[in-house]
């Protein structure tokens, strides 16, 4: 159903302003640094094709076209998430990863390796910085781990889009959920491949902030 | 896991007293196999006591024992040194402060400061003659390890001891370092036999001219030497150190290369971090991992950038890391047990220096 939905730039590419909005009437749409019909040209975190929006019958989908960085839905309260997917909230960028497995058994001459005091953790969550360092790990103490400018297991007093309790991930039975727990600016998790829109859904490519609306 | 019955912390097997509030724990029956019977890492007495008076050491053992309680902020206590440690050109590649001048080492072409005895890079002997030969070693008397075994017969006065301290701070058996080379470890037997965390052969420990210097024999656990209080310390990529129960190793800031079609990293904000340290949980395993902000940070029980709150043997505030010059540095701030740096490959053991081995806590004596 061509023609009904519309992309709004909320927050984004200095070089083409923010208020810009976008009537998505073809059939498929394509946004990158060097794309024609969506284009961020300053934004140096988009692939130049980096995704496209197209319709599938009556429903509008976001596919990412390979890109490097992604892209990235709000989540609504709470989210199923997977070793390995990458989330955002406020300036922070973090990617949930396993807990290795225990390196620590006696070589064969029956030596001991000597480690730090390890505690049992479900998973663990690494800061991604930009330009592709690896910052903080948070292994879980148990289950969950949760982020907020203050009084959280990471704590970023310095980030002003981060809520006081920001989000939480948690391991509930063997599976893990990003939870938003309320924040202002919200929890944005990467999206794998390809996923549908609704009216209201905010996403980020790059530094660009996305609303997406659905006339009726 | 044992818990504790005073405080219902629970501690791993090994530990002879409790991280939480250091109250001795009952000796589990649980043991990985009969050769090893660990003792926990020993609290290293706190320095400036020298006296061996029966009192003294009845107050110490007490002072120790209870050493992660009363630690609520470094005191600061008088250093002992028996005597005062040379600065220049006398301590070991890894101890040694910064030098302000650098010269370009002859094998690999790092720069190191004029006042490393080694090269920090390829460990080459700065002060080896340039005829290209290795140094010649004085006649290699092996002491082989049944030799040591058992007291040496001759007896000669031993130009060095290690001395084991024992988790309650007081002195244990001394090992004598009399032969030009002695080589220790599991295979040595005696103090060392039972200890389940040093290598059959873990380090060989000569002298040159007169200062001890100890060689990692590619040992599993490596050998720690303590670090002085306030003396800056530099850290390389890869370097290991350890400050009560937790061992750190520090990473030098990495990154990925962008995209070939130009496209950047997105992340969080990098606020220019002098890399990072890691608790090393597992041969090729971290744990948490903390950025160092370019203003450095600050490592303790309490206070600070990286806290460790259930490590009792961590100080309020125990040690520091920062940058000068583009180097990166590790400091002591006055930690009651002290800040240890692995051995990379060898060291000088300045006089009176605790070394860490396996489990066991000693001091060089010499």
């Amino acid at each position: 159903m061509p023609g009904k939905a519309r992309l709004i730039v909320v927050r984004g590419d200095e070089a083409m302003g923010e208020g810009l909005s976008y009537l998505l009437q073809a059939s498929e749409h394509v946004a990158g640094r060097e794309a024609d019909q969506i284009p961020f040209p300053s934004d140096n975190w988009l692939s130049p094709v980096h995704a496209n929006f197209l319709y599938r019958g009556e429903k509008l989908v976001v596919r990412d076209q390979g890109s490097l960085n992604g892209v990235y839905i709000r989540i609504r309260g709470a989210a199923p998430i997977q070793i390995g997917d990458r989330f955002m909230c406020g300036q922070q960028l973090f990617r949930v990863d396993a807990t290795p497995k225990d390196t620590s058994g006696p070589e064969a001459d029956q030596t001991y390796f000597y480690s730090s005091p390890r505690r049992p953790s479900a998973f663990r969550l690494t800061q991604v910085l930009e330009g592709g360092m690896e910052g903080i790990v948070c292994c879980a103490e148990e289950r969950t781990v949760k982020i907020g400018r203050e009084d959280c297991d990471i704590n970023f007093p310095d980030d002003v889009y981060l809520s006081p309790e920001h989000a939480r991930v948690e391991m509930s039975g063997e599976s893990l959920e990003l939870v938003d727990l309320g924040s202002q600016n919200g929890t944005y998790v990467r999206i794998r491949g390809e996923r549908e829109l609704s009216h209201g859904d905010y996403l980020f490519l790059g530094r660009n902030l996305l609303r997406v609306e659905v006339t009726a | 896991m044992i818990v504790c019955s005073r405080c219902s912390k629970e501690n791993q097997e090994h530990y002879k007293f409790c991280l939480g509030c250091g109250a001795e724990l009952p000796r589990q029956s649980a043991k990985p196999r009969s050769l090893s019977v660990p003792t926990p890492p020993g609290g290293t007495p706190a320095p400036g006591r020298s006296t061996n008076s029966p009192r003294a050491q009845a107050r110490r053992a007490e002072a120790l024992a209870s050493a992660p309680l009363l630690d609520v902020d470094p005191v600061p206590v008088e250093r002992q040194r028996s005597e005062p440690i040379a600065m220049a050109d006398r301590l070991p590649p890894e101890l040694a402060p910064l030098g302000e001048k650098t010269a370009p080492c002859p094998d690999c072409g790092a720069d190191v400061p004029e006042n490393f005895r080694f090269c920090h890079v390829c460990g080459r002997d700065l002060h080896a003659e340039p005829s290209g030969r290795p140094p010649v070693d004085p006649p290699a008397e092996r002491v082989s390890a049944a030799a040591v075994a058992s007291p040496p017969k001759t007896a000669a006065t031993p130009r060095a001891r290690l001395v084991l301290i024992r988790p309650d701070g007081s002195e244990g058996e001394a090992f004598p370092l009399s032969g030009s080379r002695t080589l220790i470890g599991r295979a040595t037997g005696g103090l060392f036999a039972n200890d389940a965390y040093l290598s059959p052969e873990h380090a060989e420990f000569r002298f040159e001219g007169d200062q001890l210097v100890v060689q990692d024999m590619e040992s599993l656990n490596g050998i720690y030497i303590r670090i002085e209080p306030d003396v800056p310390i530099e850290l390389f990529d890869g370097s290991v150190f350890r400050i009560g129960q937790e061992i750190l190793q520090y990473e030098a800031p990495t990154a990925p290369d962008p995209a070939p079609d130009g496209t950047q990293h997105m992340g969080s904000p990098h606020h220019g971090y002098l890399g990072r340290i890691s608790l090393v949980i597992g041969r090729e395993t971290k744990g948490n991992s903390y950025p160092i902000p370019p203003e450095g940070i600050y490592l303790g029980r309490e206070r600070g950038g990286v806290v460790f709150p259930e490590d009792g043997y961590v100080s309020g505030l125990h040690c520091r890391i920062h940058s000068e010059v583009g180097h990166v540095f590790l400091t002591d701030v006055g930690s009651s047990n002290g800040t240890f740096v692995r051995v990379l490959r060898e060291s000088y053991v300045p006089k009176n220096t605790f070394v860490l081995m396996g489990q066991q806590l000693f001091r060089a004596d010499y």
